[in-house]
Formats: structure tokens, C-alpha cells, sequence
């Protein structure tokens, strides 16, 4: 009959420092730190753009320099909706403008004492707090277009970047 | 082990042949996304910057356009901007550096395209543009066409590429 010493057979107690440092198993620590990394590359390239929202234009709906997300698959299985708040990029996607979509393709939309008309109906913004005075002629929109114009529409029409946008610059859907 | 780690020797040395050629010989594209880069270095300045130092800098932008250029600037809030000669490129960049306290000038999306001749390509490029540490910044998409001439790419025409109409 033989008698093992627990003690002596199990393996040297690692210290704390090593296992918040790296874990009990490094091997197994390196295996998720990079499917970490390559997770968040894959999420965050070609997923879910992170951005940080500059201008006055999306107020009081995103205020200056907040962090949010653009949902790049949100229009794979639909177009875009009305109401939709979108991403439309210049030359790529580091500096992008953040609009609401109000106007679909096909239709016509005019400005008309503030209140946006789309195919001669008054659309209902419970989104738009601020009441504008702007007065536009009617402009039809393309078969492949989408009408986009920001929340705050206090600022005179000539200094807010709005107007018609062709779908392939369309990036994605503002997610929060 | 030994023959893998020769292997990776072997591969590691071409990697860095391939990287070295690329440095030591680069691409119409590359030269032409570093001749935007420092055409926006050139043409930014801090408030900190001396005005001889401001007026070296405007008087060297001309240097990155061809004699036959024409630029056709359309930005949101500005009267439209038409220059036909690098005299007048100079002139302009010499007035805003008297206008301006401050000038930042970026270019973040650039994407090249070269001609099948390769002694012309388009450049389109969002530019980014601070005035005056103003908290509105300037941004818009242009198309830039450049040539090859004597060796070297300049800018023939700007367009602004309107993203709303």
C-alpha cells in the first residue's frame, strides 16, 4: 500500500500578480486576448462604426461630441426607412455626415412654414423640438435617392447642410 | 524544426525585400496620397507660426500644381472659388494666411486611381478644414486630376463633388 503526499504532487501555487497578469493558463490568456483583437477589428471595421458626433445640426436629438455607433448590416434586408437617422459618407468612412432620412425615392417633398410636406401631406416629426420657419419649393426626389435634412433646423436653410443623397452613400444606421 | 525555422527565415527576408522595394520604389498611388498629405502640411498653419514662416509656406503650394491648372472650389458657406494659375494659387494662399489666424487642413479619405498610362490619375479625397479654430469644420468631398510631368505628379484640377444635391 502505497500513500501519495497531495502536497507534494500538485504544481507550485502561482502567485496573485501572475494570475491577474496573465491568468492561470497563459496559453489559454493569449488564445482569447486574440480572438479579442480580431473580434473587435472585425466589429468595429466593418460592423458597428464608431463615431463621434461634431456639429449642432442632429440637435437636441445627438448632441456635440457624443460617441455613438453606425450599424453597417442594418440595410441588408431593407432600404432605408423615413425617420431613419443615417451615416452618409464623402470619400470614405473617417468623416461622414449624420442626417434623418424624410423624404423616400420617388417622392416630393417641400418646406412649408417649418413643417416638411411630402406628396402635398404634412409629415409628423415628434423628433423635431424646435420649430423652424423654413419655406422651400417642392423638389422631387430620385428613383435611387433619400431626402435627408438634421433636427435642428433653426439656423437659417442656406446654413444647413441638407438635400438629396444617392443610396450608395448610404453607410448605415445611426444605432443609439 | 530546423528546416521550418529556415522557412521562416526565408519568408521573414522576402517580406522585407518586398517592404524595402515598396519604400525605396513607390507606387504612382502612394506618391500621390503623400503629395495630398503634404500639400495639406504645407497649406496649414498655427497661430504660434511666424508670418515669414506663413508667407515661405504659401509661396511654396504653387509647387504642387501644374502651370495649366484650374480649380473650381464650391464650399457650403463660401462664395465659389475659381483659380486658373499657380499666380493666383500663391496669391489666394498669401491672402488667407493674412486672413486667418489659424489653418488646419486634412485630408482623411483618399482614393487613388490611375490611369492605364500612368501619367494621369484622379484623387478623390473628403478634405477637412478647420478656419480660424472656428468649432464648424469645412468638409467636402473633391475630386483632384493629376498629371505627370518632368517626373513628378501635379494637381490639374480640383472639383468640389457635391454628396447633397
Amino acid at each position: 500500500m502505497t500513500v501519495q503526499n497531495p502536497v507534494a504532487t500538485s504544481k507550485p501555487r502561482q502567485s496573485w500578480l501572475h494570475v491577474i497578469a496573465i491568468g492561470r493558463n497563459p496559453r489559454n490568456t493569449f488564445i482569447r486576448i486574440a480572438v479579442l483583437v480580431v473580434a473587435s477589428f472585425v466589429v468595429f471595421n466593418f460592423v458597428l462604426l464608431p463615431i463621434r458626433v461634431t456639429g449642432v445640426s442632429m440637435l437636441p436629438t445627438y448632441k456635440d461630441h457624443s460617441i455613438n455607433f453606425v450599424n453597417r448590416l442594418a440595410y441588408l434586408r431593407h432600404e432605408p426607412r423615413r425617420g431613419d437617422v443615417v451615416s452618409i459618407r464623402y470619400s470614405g468612412p473617417h468623416v461622414m455626415l449624420m442626417k434623418r432620412i424624410v423624404g423616400l425615392p420617388g417622392e416630393t417633398i417641400a418646406f412649408v412654414n417649418g413643417q416638411i410636406v411630402i406628396d402635398g401631406k404634412i409629415l409628423d416629426e415628434p423628433y423635431e423640438k424646435w420649430k423652424s420657419v423654413w419655406n422651400l419649393p417642392p423638389e422631387s426626389i430620385g428613383a435611387n435617392e433619400y431626402y435627408v435634412v438634421g433636427d435642428n433646423r433653426t439656423m437659417p436653410p442656406e446654413d444647413h447642410t441638407k438635400g438629396r443623397v444617392a443610396r450608395e452613400r448610404i453607410m448605415g444606421k445611426v444605432l443609439l | 524544426m530546423k528546416i521550418i525555422l529556415r522557412l521562416f527565415l526565408f519568408a521573414a527576408l522576402i517580406a522585407l525585400g518586398v517592404w524595402l522595394w515598396f519604400v525605396f520604389f513607390p507606387g504612382p498611388e502612394k506618391i500621390i496620397r503623400s503629395q495630398l498629405t503634404k500639400l495639406a502640411r504645407t497649406v496649414s498653419f498655427s497661430p504660434a507660426k511666424g508670418n515669414l514662416a506663413k508667407l515661405a509656406s504659401a509661396q511654396n503650394v504653387a509647387g504642387f500644381f501644374s502651370t495649366n491648372v484650374e480649380i473650381n472650389l464650391n464650399l457650403p458657406g463660401y462664395a465659389p472659388q475659381n483659380f486658373s494659375s499657380r499666380e493666383e494659387i500663391t496669391q489666394a494662399a498669401v491672402g488667407a494666411c493674412s486672413v486667418l489666424s489659424s489653418l488646419s487642413v486634412k485630408f482623411p479619405d483618399i482614393n487613388v486611381t490611375v490611369a492605364p498610362d500612368k501619367n494621369s490619375a484622379i484623387a478623390d479625397a473628403t478634405v477637412e478644414a478647420n478656419l480660424s479654430g472656428q468649432t464648424d469644420l469645412v468638409v467636402e468631398e473633391l475630386k483632384f486630376t493629376f498629371e505627370k510631368s518632368g517626373g513628378k505628379w501635379l494637381i490639374k484640377k480640383i472639383e468640389t463633388v457635391r454628396v447633397l444635391s
